[in-house]
């Protein structure tokens, strides 16, 4: 169509201008959906180190209020334990489901002789528990006896500890000696255990040692099938009965509200990107209206022979939607590479590029580009159509 | 053959509303046009001639009194049928000729073909309509700033010719070209006109206004002749 034409040719012979109007489309999609990129890289790498998913629920001593505990007394707000009887109430509320007991302190420690003084968490858990934890092991195996241990892949990277090992615990190795049977898998941030920088030793072990009788937490594994919103439910009702003695933790609502929290992050940088977009619109805007006051003898001419006020609006929508067609294909090519360079700066990682969501964020960018280049030269493209045809041959 | 004047002005009234009080432009006009007619406007500045081409070329309206371009009245019809009307009815020559200089001289010419076929169209028409106002075929592919004045205003010509228009209305066709071109175009014209086309053109050339065969005289919005 020979409008089309007309808007093409206009921005060929003003295409200095065209070229800095494209560029500011360019820019404000490169910004949505860079930013949108790098929100969903955030989210696909915090989501990978996010090990034993939805399916771990965490008791704990309740902290708040600062009362006495109930339940056997043996947890207090200043105490901050839980009571065996605590812990045979969940197991019983939440059956078939397995509660497991965890003790947990921080201590000083020494690997090797003439080593420095290291300070990491050891967990104290009965062996029987170990593979409904699902810690894998790369190397050694979970029978560990009562002075074996499993170390976390961090801690055993970092200290060059194997299977065999011998670390001592304590400032002068007072409390003993571990020794190491199993390297655990990195597992990342954990709603269980946080293992990669921790001991597991044995349950008995802890409570010989520390002189315990007591936990620090509960955790209990949800088996398949199960909502781990009702296994809180279940736990608060029997021991929160009369007052709050313990906080219960459901991995699949702070996995939601982590979510959540990140997608509110990745649509505020994204709205923040946006504004560059609202610069080119007005830049877009600016364009069409340089290009409809240069042009007003010709719509004048267009219009006296013959042109519909329709055909005239096309004339300008078409220049409008080449610019921002042009501008946001572009702009969505080269988001991808500034995808690519931000993952790889700020993330360390360009292994969530290719996803569904990176596609779908410059998808979103692209089309936002074009439309708001369309919506831009609407006013132009309509103030052209319903110029006077008298006055605009006239003009000058 | 249809006998029906092309353009009929009846009590033509038209009346400018100014803040310092309405001002009118034509009073009372009334003449028809026949078929086949060439017709020269003429009177001096702010007779009213350029208001009523615009009546004329259905550009604008009248305050009162109708006009009827081939039996059509077009006091009633939409913005949207007046510009059919324009495209289908009415061929347009400029004093400056207006040729459109992102179109070269044949998409120029085609134009007013493409608006009305809404397609593209056979640029062979174009050819034929151009070399019938004497252009060169070497011209056809170039752009309007690459020609003369005088081609420029063939192009035109060729252009209002397009779509086989009933009347062509002409403003001035020779102001902005020298005597020996503007005698050129109105040859040509005369040409066009013994062909059978309805010609009305304004000016306020007495030696041009001689190649026409009519001449309605005009002074502070009346005919006077």
């Amino acid at each position: 169509m020979i409008f089309w034409e007309i808007a093409k040719r206009n921005i060929r012979i003003h295409m200095l201008r065209s070229t800095l109007a494209m560029l500011g489309i360019v820019i404000g999609v490169v910004a949505i959906a860079s930013m949108g990129i790098l929100g969903n890289s955030l989210v696909a790498t915090v989501s990978e180190s996010l090990s034993s998913v939805g399916d771990s629920v965490t008791v704990s001593p309740y902290s708040g209020g600062g009362g006495g505990m109930g339940g056997g007394g043996s947890g207090t707000s200043v105490n901050l334990k839980l009571s065996d009887q605590n812990f045979q109430q969940i197991k019983r509320a939440v059956a078939p489901n397995v509660a497991i007991p965890v003790l947990s302190t921080s201590e000083r420690m020494k690997v090797g002789v003439g080593t420095d003084d290291i300070v990491a968490t050891i967990y104290g858990v009965d062996p029987q528990y170990i593979p409904d934890l699902k810690l894998v092991l790369t190397a050694g195996d979970y029978n560990n006896g009562n002075s074996g241990c499993l170390v976390g892949f961090t801690f055993a990277k970092d200290h060059n500890i194997k299977v065999g090992s011998r670390i001592s615990i304590g400032s002068d190795g007072e409390k003993g000696t571990l020794r190491v049977t199993g390297i655990i898998e990195e597992r990342g941030m954990s709603f269980d255990l946080s293992t990669d920088n921790a001991i597991v030793a044995t349950q008995d072990w802890f409570d010989n040692t520390y002189n315990r009788n007591d936990y620090d937490q509960i955790i209990v594994k949800v088996k398949e099938g199960q909502d781990t919103a009702d296994v809180k439910t279940l736990i608060e009702k029997q021991l929160n009965k009369r007052e709050k003695i313990v906080s219960v933790m459901d991995s699949k609502a702070t996995l939601a509200t982590i979510y959540s929290t990140f997608g509110t992050v990745t649509t505020f940088v994204t709205a923040i990107g946006g504004i560059s977009m609202v610069v080119a619109g007005v830049s877009i805007f600016n364009i069409m209206m340089m290009s409809v006051s240069e042009r007003i003898k010709e719509i004048g001419i267009m219009r006296s022979i013959g042109t519909q006020k329709k055909e005239v609006m096309s004339m300008f929508i078409y220049e409008a939607a080449i610019l921002g067609v042009i501008g946001s294909i572009a702009g969505g090519i080269l988001s991808i590479v500034a995808g690519y360079l931000i993952s790889a700066l700020m993330l360390g990682s360009t292994k969530y590029l290719i996803t569904m969501a990176n596609a779908l964020s410059v998808g979103e960018g692209i089309c936002f580009g074009i439309v708001v280049c369309l919506a831009c030269g609407i006013y132009p493209a309509w103030q052209a159509a319903n110029l006077n045809p008298i006055d605009a041959l006239r003009h000058e | 053959m249809n006998e029906q004047p092309v353009m009929v002005f009846k009590d033509v009234v038209k009346v400018y509303p100014l803040p310092s009080g309405d001002v009118t432009a034509l009073d009372e006009i009334s003449f028809q046009v026949e078929r086949g007619e060439f017709i020269s406007v003429m009177g001096p500045s702010g007779s009213g001639k350029s208001t009523l081409l615009n009546l004329m070329g259905c550009l604008d309206t009248p305050t009162s009194g109708d006009i009827y371009i081939s039996g059509t009245r077009t006091g009633d019809m939409s913005d949207k049928d007046l510009t059919y009307l324009r495209r289908d009815r009415i061929g347009f020559i400029f004093q400056y000729f207006n040729l459109f200089p992102l179109l070269n001289i044949i998409e120029n010419v085609t134009f007013p073909m493409m608006l009305k076929s809404q397609k593209s169209v056979d640029p062979e028409k174009g050819k034929e309509v151009l070399r019938s106002v004497q252009l060169d075929d070497s011209l056809f592919t170039h752009t309007p700033t690459e020609i003369s004045g005088g081609q420029q205003q063939r192009v035109s010509i060729a252009r209002a010719l397009i779509n086989d228009p009933d009347i062509l209305l002409c403003d001035e066709p020779t102001g902005n070209l020298d005597s020996k071109t503007g005698a050129g175009i109105m040859d040509l014209m005369s040409e066009l006109n013994r062909k059978g086309t309805t010609i009305i053109m304004v000016t306020h050339d007495s030696h041009i206004a001689e190649y026409s065969r009519r001449t309605i005289r005009i002074a502070d919005g009346r005919i006077v002749q």
